[in-house]
C-alpha cells in the first residue's frame, strides 16, 4: 500500500514528461506553454491566499493560545473517540464546509503542530482532499438561478460530509 | 463568511483567555500566526505552481474528453431527465470532468450553465415556485463532494509542511470522494424519491393532472417551444 501511494506522484509527472517529449514539436511546446499557464495561475492563487491566510492564522493562533483550541478538543473527545476521529481536527471539520482558505488556513496550522504524516495529519488530509466548501457551493449555484427553496439540499450536503469524515479516519486506520 | 469566521475565533479566544488567565500570551500568538502565513503561502508557491501547471497539461492534451467519455454514461443515469430532454447533461459532464482536474476557475461557471439548463428543464416547477427540482438537488449535493482528482491546494501544504511523502494520501482520497459522490447521489435521490412517492399516496396535489396526462402535457410543452 505504501508503496503505491508513493508511485501515484512519481506516475503522473512522468506521464506528463513523456507526453511533452513524445509529442510532435509544435504540440510539445503547446503543452509547455499550457504548464507555464497553469504554473502562473497556481503561483496566483497562493498569492491571493496569503491576505486571507494573515488575517486566519493569526486567529486561529489566538484561539490556540487562549486554550480554546484545547478546552473544545477536550470536549470534542468523548464524541470523537467513539467515532474515531482524532480531536485535533475539530475545528477543520466546523469550517470545512464554510469556506476553503479557512480550511486551508487551519490545515496548514495542523500539520505544523501534528506531522502532516500522522494519524491526525493524514485524517485531515484525506478530509480536505474528498470534500468541498459546502455551504459556500450551494449559495452560489441557487442564486444563479435564483433559487430560493432548495428543499433536502443543505441537510444531504452535511450528511455526506459526515458520510466523508467517518469514512476518511476509518480508511486511514485501514491503510496505514 | 470570512469576516464572520475571524470575529468568532477573536472573540471565543478573547473570553476564553481572559478565563484562563492566558491574555498576555494572545498578542504574540497574533504577530506570530501572521508572520507564519508568510511562511506557509511561500511553501505554497512552488508546490502550487506545479501542481496547476500538470493539471492544465493534461487539460490541453485531452484529459477532460477522455474523462468526458468516461462519465458521460454515468451522469446519464444519475440525472435522466436532462438526459431525456435532451439538455444539461453536455454542462453537467463539463462541469463534473472540469472540478475532477481541478480546473477551480473554469469549473464554477461550467457547474453554473449546468444549473441553467436544469431550471430550464424544470421551468414550471423552478419559475412558478421558485423550488429546486430534484435534479438540481441531486447535482448540487453531487457537487459538494470533492470530485478532485488531484487536490492541488491539499498537495501544496503537505509538501509545504515538509511531509515525507505528499502524494501518499491520494489513494484514500480517491476512495474516500468516490464513494462520497456515491452517497451524495444516494442522500439527494432517497428523500425526492420518498417524496414523490408519499405526494401520489396520501395527498395528490390539487393543481395537478393524473401523472400520465401531466407526462404528455409537459412532453408535449417541450415539442412546441
Amino acid at each position: 500500500m505504501k508503496f503505491a501511494a508513493g508511485l501515484v506522484v512519481p506516475l503522473i509527472l512522468a506521464a506528463v514528461g513523456a507526453l511533452m517529449l513524445f509529442a510532435r514539436r509544435e504540440k510539445s511546446e503547446k503543452y509547455f506553454d499550457a504548464f507555464i499557464a497553469g504554473a502562473r495561475d497556481g503561483m496566483q492563487t497562493a498569492v491571493k491566499l496569503l491576505p486571507a491566510l494573515v488575517a486566519l492564522l493569526c486567529a486561529v493562533a489566538m484561539f490556540n493560545a487562549s486554550g480554546a483550541a484545547e478546552l473544545l478538543a477536550r470536549l470534542a473527545a468523548p464524541v470523537c473517540g467513539a467515532l474515531g476521529i482524532p480531536p485535533e481536527i475539530i475545528p477543520l471539520l466546523v469550517v470545512r464546509p464554510v469556506s476553503g482558505s479557512a480550511s486551508s488556513a487551519l490545515a496548514a496550522e495542523l500539520f505544523s503542530r501534528v506531522s502532516p504524516d500522522s494519524f491526525a495529519g493524514r485524517c485531515a488530509s484525506v478530509i480536505l482532499g474528498s470534500s468541498d466548501t459546502a455551504l459556500y457551493i450551494i449559495a452560489v449555484y441557487f442564486a444563479a438561478v435564483g433559487i430560493k427553496k432548495t428543499r433536502h439540499t443543505l441537510p444531504a450536503a452535511l450528511a455526506v460530509m459526515a458520510v466523508c469524515v467517518l469514512l476518511a479516519c476509518t480508511l486511514v486506520r485501514w491503510l496505514y | 463568511m470570512l469576516g464572520k469566521i475571524f470575529g468568532v475565533l477573536c472573540l471565543i479566544s478573547l473570553v476564553c483567555a481572559s478565563i484562563t488567565g492566558k491574555l498576555e500570551a494572545l498578542g504574540g500568538a497574533a504577530a506570530q500566526g501572521a508572520a507564519s502565513a508568510v511562511t506557509v503561502s511561500l511553501g505554497l508557491l512552488g508546490a502550487m505552481a506545479l501542481w496547476n501547471g500538470i493539471m492544465r497539461v493534461l487539460d490541453a492534451a485531452g484529459a477532460t474528453r477522455a474523462l468526458a467519455a468516461v462519465t458521460a454514461p454515468i451522469l446519464r443515469f444519475v440525472f435522466p431527465d436532462a438526459y431525456r430532454k435532451n439538455r444539461g447533461i453536455s454542462e453537467i459532464t463539463a462541469a463534473v470532468t472540469a472540478n475532477m482536474l481541478g480546473l477551480g476557475n473554469a469549473a464554477t461557471p461550467l457547474s453554473i450553465a449546468a444549473m441553467k439548463a436544469l431550471a430550464e428543464n424544470g421551468r414550471d416547477e423552478v419559475a412558478v415556485r421558485g423550488r429546486a427540482t430534484d435534479e438540481m438537488v441531486t447535482f448540487v449535493v453531487l457537487s459538494t463532494a470533492s470530485l478532485d482528482l488531484v487536490p492541488t491546494t491539499l498537495l501544496a501544504l503537505r509538501t509545504a509542511a515538509g511531509s515525507a511523502n505528499p502524494g501518499e494520501i491520494l489513494v484514500p482520497v480517491w476512495i474516500c470522494s468516490s464513494l462520497c459522490a456515491l452517497s451524495a447521489v444516494l442522500l439527494a435521490k432517497i428523500p425526492s424519491a420518498v417524496g414523490r412517492w408519499l405526494g401520489r399516496t396520501i395527498k395528490p396535489p390539487a393543481d395537478s393532472s393524473p401523472p400520465k396526462m401531466g407526462w404528455r402535457k409537459r412532453r408535449g410543452d417541450g415539442m412546441l417551444s
